[in-house]
């Protein structure tokens, strides 16, 4: 069975001649939960640009074994859901039922099961009242919520997410993590809050400028103090409790 | 940040709001081009025309203050225009309103004139809009064949005016937060223009974005929406009955007026 995502020394630079992404060279399973951890600047949005065939670099990049060039790319972007970001790039529509649906109309499908989609991906993230709102009326939290269902509506097998947690309160980083760890699907979580992380993922991917520091179980990588404070990261706060009752 | 959205109202029920987006497009366009055409000195026959949208508006429940707030909102543009007119076209004219004669110039009336007909086609705007949810409103366009790129870009412009406004307030309140003397003109000028700078920067990178969220969903230059509307029996009664009343107007009270 082919990788859910597969690089092989991949490079990317920036027009200006910076190193985005140096030799990366990584495979994630299908329905493993990825979480891209590193400082600011590290590369990991860049990746997920990369996973998703927006930025073009040196070596090979596959998405369920199809290789990522000019002539896969409509095929790509059925099989991986890209949520950006920032809400507000993410839903452009005037209004949430058309923006959860053009992804579906894209794809070629009948209104019926359009309409199916969108009904389902709204149940799913829990805003089914909301379909004729506009989306600047939707709270922070429903926008995220929103976001990722512009994506479930299409159905890929693996969703990459751009800082989902960023600008959520409390209650609603708990509903995103809630709808997250019900998602089927392979996800690829670019994220600085490592207590965000550690509860979602099953594998870490520390980037630092570019380069894959780290890779392997999500707790070593997260628990591992020294390596997270080399690279100006957190100790999830429940972790480095539980370090420090056991010292 | 909370906005006044000009379709507020548009979530309401009444049979106006219930009415299809395309029906009362055609209306408007219609009283549009009949309201524009009345001639430049007869203030006086668009007080009847502008019956028609008070009531929708009414009917609709809109509040008129909200009416009125929006119409003074974008007068300033018209007023410039109209308040030049008694500046360049001096000539003598004897008006009569019912009992009453005065005299005055060709300038003065056209300058009433020119804001009545304004009043009266921005009731019949904002009567639209007041009753349609935007959506329906560009799906509606879309319907009526109008041009792709124009519903798309303003189906943007609807979505992210607020986006803009909002930054554009957070880089005012930054600005104030530091500003702590009189920096003089010049000096204000160049932080403006760094500010709209800022701006529209930042607005591309915001393009470059949304077109990687299109481009991501599959987007390959085709807008497909999926569109509920539908021309009912509601839509005929409402389209004749303006055909009437404009048609009483031109044919019955025109005549008697001018």
């Amino acid at each position: 069975m082919p990788k859910a995502i597969e690089l092989r020394n991949f490079s990317y630079s920036y027009p200006d001649g910076t190193v985005a992404l140096s030799d990366i060279t990584l495979s994630i399973e299908h329905s493993q939960r990825v979480a891209l951890i590193g400082p600011n600047g590290a590369g990991k949005s860049t990746l997920l640009l990369a996973m998703a065939g927006f930025v073009k670099g040196t070596g090979k990049a596959f998405i369920d074994g199809l290789e990522i060039n000019r002539k896969n790319l409509k095929k790509i972007h059925t099989l991986l859901g890209s949520c950006l970001e920032n809400p507000d790039d993410q839903l452009f529509m005037p209004r949430l039922f058309d923006d959860i649906a053009f992804g579906p109309l894209n794809m070629g499908l009948e209104a019926e099961q359009v309409q199916a989609r969108v009904t389902d991906a709204l149940r799913t993230v829990g805003l089914v009242d909301m379909a004729d709102k506009a989306p600047h009326h939707l709270s922070a939290g429903q926008k995220r919520a929103a976001a990722i269902a512009t994506i479930l509506s299409m159905a890929p097998k693996i969703i990459t997410l751009d800082e989902p947690d960023g600008s959520l309160d409390p209650r609603n980083r708990k509903n995103l993590l809630k709808l997250l760890a019900g998602l089927p699907q392979t996800l690829v979580i670019a994220t600085c809050n490592m207590n965000f992380a550690a509860v979602i993922a099953d594998r870490a991917v520390l980037l630092d400028k570019g380069h894959i520091i780290a890779d392997g179980d999500a707790k070593e990588i997260m628990y591992d103090l020294e390596l997270m404070t080399e690279y100006g990261l957190e100790v999830p706060t429940a972790l480095h409790s539980k370090n420090k009752m056991s010292r | 940040m909370h906005h006044a959205h000009i379709d507020k109202f548009a979530y309401q029920d009444s049979f106006i709001h219930r009415l299809d987006s395309r029906t009362k497009f055609a209306v408007l366009l219609v009283f549009t081009a009949v309201v524009i055409s009345l001639p430049r000195t007869s203030p006086g026959i668009l007080t009847c025309y502008a019956i028609g949208p008070f009531a929708i508006l009414v009917w609709a429940k809109i509040p008129l203050r909200f009416v009125f707030k929006h119409i003074l909102l974008v007068s300033p543009f018209v007023l410039v225009l109209a308040l030049s007119c008694p500046l360049y076209d001096k000539a003598p004219v004897t008006v009569a309103f019912g009992p009453l004669i005065w005299k005055t110039s060709f300038g003065w009336m056209r300058c009433f004139t020119i804001l009545a007909k304004f009043i009266v086609t921005m009731l019949a705007l904002i009567a639209l809009v007041s009753t349609t949810r935007f959506n329906d409103l560009l799906n509606g366009l879309q319907r009526l064949r109008l041009p792709k790129l124009l519903i798309v870009q303003l189906g943007f412009l609807y979505r992210y005016i607020f986006v803009l406004i909002d930054r554009a307030h957070r880089i005012l309140r930054a600005r104030a937060g530091r500003k702590l003397r009189n920096l003089g003109f010049k000096t204000e000028l160049r932080i403006a223009a760094g500010m709209l700078g800022s701006l529209l920067v930042r607005s591309i990178d915001n393009a470059e974005h949304i077109s990687i969220a299109m481009q991501a969903r599959g987007f390959d230059g085709n807008w497909r929406t999926i569109s509920k509307l539908q021309i009912r029996r509601a839509d005929y009664i409402f389209a004749i009955a303006a055909a009437f009343f404009l048609l009483v107007l031109h044919f019955f009270v025109k005549p008697a007026v001018l």
